[in-house]
């Protein structure tokens, strides 16, 4: 039985995501917004308590802010990061059922066709926002997780503390989001060698194999940030967008596109996934033990014995 | 051959490819242009040539385009009040100058770029399309372009740097060092500068010992891989950037460059395009 999360085609014509989010008049509350100079914007994702994970307000929030900076004229640099110790810790798996942040839980019965349009929109989030049509800057502390990893690798550029930590124990980096990691891309890059990219690595790791632009003390990452942004800012915009609309088309062109098309599909296989007896299972966990019993759990079962 | 501004010469089966406009730091006009692609196929039919070198005279490898020239001036923007040419006429141009680039990398022999001092723009293309990037330490890497209002159209900054790499580069504008340029990946080694000649060398030597029909195909087969993983489609999606990075107009904000360059010197307009970018994308 169909529950109602629907499946939509996104064409040519229809909005993406932000541009859909309504920010006249809005009272910013999980992800606040502020232009730091006339042509420089920040998000700042408010939720430290929940180390920033995405739940649906939280993105709400977000693609407003982005809609809000596109429309501004003045503005040409987004500056996006996360309050508290945490840059973000994915889609928050504890947020109620009929949200469309956690995976769906079995137990609603959804159809493959409900699933398949969860995903897209999903993973179409991550989409837009490498489209977005300004610069984007993630600036990265503490953790970096799941989809705010993919989120990060959405961005032109990242700035990362040096002891941020991307990705996390359990969570393999060569698993859903892998497919779409854009720092990856394209896999011939000199500086990338599968088997030694870790389950989860330092900014300064980071850093070393391309995939975060700067690694600096966590105390200097507001003013790197910064700098960089204002450094862009006086780059004619016009000039910035046509090439990154050229970098962003020539990654399609590898097949990009056709990755986050897998994207979707490797999420919805994820959603049919059986648990062994011996494995780590995630709805079990969070009945039995809770959210932080599931992460320990997680973290325990993927660190190597003896 | 004309050895106005370039020297193509063949000396114990090594075809050397001397760009030679040393007072303009190699800076690549019209005339030089066509007596490179003059040089490659010459280069190409010798069978008495293994490897190609190509290397600069002087105190740089190349600056790029020779931007007073009039293979830029085709190229540029329309100023406001200026006609813009034909959008058949300027992918002609376009297409012409990025394909070139597109051959010499499938040139069916070694090609080795020896890199001393600035390697920029164009001269960095030249640099990337070889088999062999070996620079000095010291060489000076990068592509302004974006302070100018321009696309920098070689699509190998994404194959050889990775996304992230590339859009720094390519968006700020930056140089770096050739140091830099090697642990990113973007070229072969950097050695201290008294070492390059002989690093080059000693390279084209081990070359020149190889089968050439086994290095003609060994190139190939890589290239056809790349090709085939979008490189081919890359090149000429470049030349439709390029044309609709030609076609918008310059507004007040963008670079200008160029009207600075007529009013006060090439000198004072390169100054004034980097001034504002002192101290930042470090």
């Amino acid at each position: 039985m169909p529950t109602g999360f629907g499946w939509e085609f996104k064409t040519q014509y229809q909005k993406c995501q932000w541009e859909a989010a309504e920010y006249k008049g809005r009272q910013y509350t999980d992800t606040l917004y502020e232009k730091v100079t006339e042509s420089i914007a920040r998000l700042t994702f408010n939720r430290p308590e929940r180390r920033n994970a995405f739940n649906d307000s939280q993105f709400s929030d977000f693609h407003a802010g982005l809609h809000q900076a596109n429309d501004d004229p003045a503005i040409k640099v987004v500056i996006i990061r996360g309050a508290g110790p945490a840059f973000g810790s994915g889609h928050d798996l504890s947020s109620p059922g009929q949200e469309e942040s956690p995976p769906i839980n079995p137990k609603l019965n959804p159809t493959v066709i409900d699933y398949y349009g969860l995903e897209r929109r999903r993973c179409g989030k991550h989409e837009d926002i490498m489209n977005f049509p300004k610069i984007t800057i993630a600036q990265v502390q503490g953790a970096c997780v799941g989809a705010h990893e993919i989120l990060a690798g959405a961005c032109d550029f990242i700035i990362a503390a040096e002891n941020a930590m991307l990705g996390v124990r359990g969570f393999g980096r060569m698993s859903l989001w892998a497919s779409n990691y854009h720092g990856q891309w394209p896999a011939g890059s000199s500086k990338f060698h599968a088997g030694k990219l870790l389950p989860e690595i330092s900014g300064k790791e980071a850093e070393a194999v391309g995939l975060v632009n700067r690694a600096v003390p966590f105390e200097k990452l507001d003013e790197e940030t910064l700098k960089w942004a204002e450094g862009f800012s006086r780059l004619p915009l016009e000039t910035l967008v046509v090439i990154k609309e050229w970098f962003n088309g020539m990654m399609d062109i590898t097949g990009f596109g056709a990755a986050q098309r897998l994207h979707y599909s490797q999420h919805l296989q994820i959603q049919y996934t059986r648990f062994r007896s011996d494995e780590v299972n995630f709805y079990k966990m969070r009945r039995d033990k809770g959210l932080k019993g599931f992460i320990a759990g997680r973290e325990q079962a993927s660190t190597p014995k003896g | 051959m004309d050895n106005k501004s370039l020297i193509y010469e063949v000396k114990d089966n090594i075809g050397w490819i001397t760009l030679n406009r040393p007072k303009k730091l190699n800076a690549m006009d019209r005339a030089m242009l066509d007596e490179l692609d003059k040089a490659f196929t010459l280069a190409e039919q010798d069978l008495d040539v293994k490897v190609v070198i190509i290397k600069g005279a002087g105190r740089a490898f190349s600056s790029g385009k020779d931007l007073s020239d009039e293979v830029s001036k085709q190229s540029f923007p329309a100023e406001p009040g200026e006609r813009q040419a034909f959008t058949k006429d300027l992918m002609d141009v376009q297409r012409r100058f990025d394909r070139r680039w597109e051959y010499i990398s499938n040139v069916a022999k070694p090609t080795i770029a020896q890199v001393h001092g600035y390697c920029l723009g164009t001269g960095a293309f030249l640099a990337m399309v070889c088999d062999f990037t070996i620079a000095a330490d010291d060489a000076i890497f990068g592509d302004p372009s974006v302070r100018m209002g321009m696309l920098s159209g070689m699509p190998l900054w994404l194959w050889l740097l990775g996304v992230k790499k590339a859009k720094e580069l390519v968006l700020t504008g930056k140089y770096i060092p050739g140091k830099e340029a090697e642990t990113l990946g973007l070229i072969t080694k950097s050695v201290p500068a008294p070492r390059l000649e002989q690093e080059v060398l000693d390279l084209a030597e081990g070359l020149k010992l190889l089968h050439s029909d086994a290095l003609a195909l060994a190139k190939d087969g890589i290239n056809a891989v790349m090709e085939s993983r979008g490189v081919g489609a890359a090149w000429r999606f470049t030349t439709d950037m390029q044309l609709i990075m030609q076609s918008k107009r310059n507004r007040d904000e963008d670079s200008r460059f160029f009207r600075i360059a007529e009013e006060k010197g090439f000198k004072k307009a390169l100054e004034e395009r980097d001034a504002p970018f002192e101290g930042f994308f470090k």
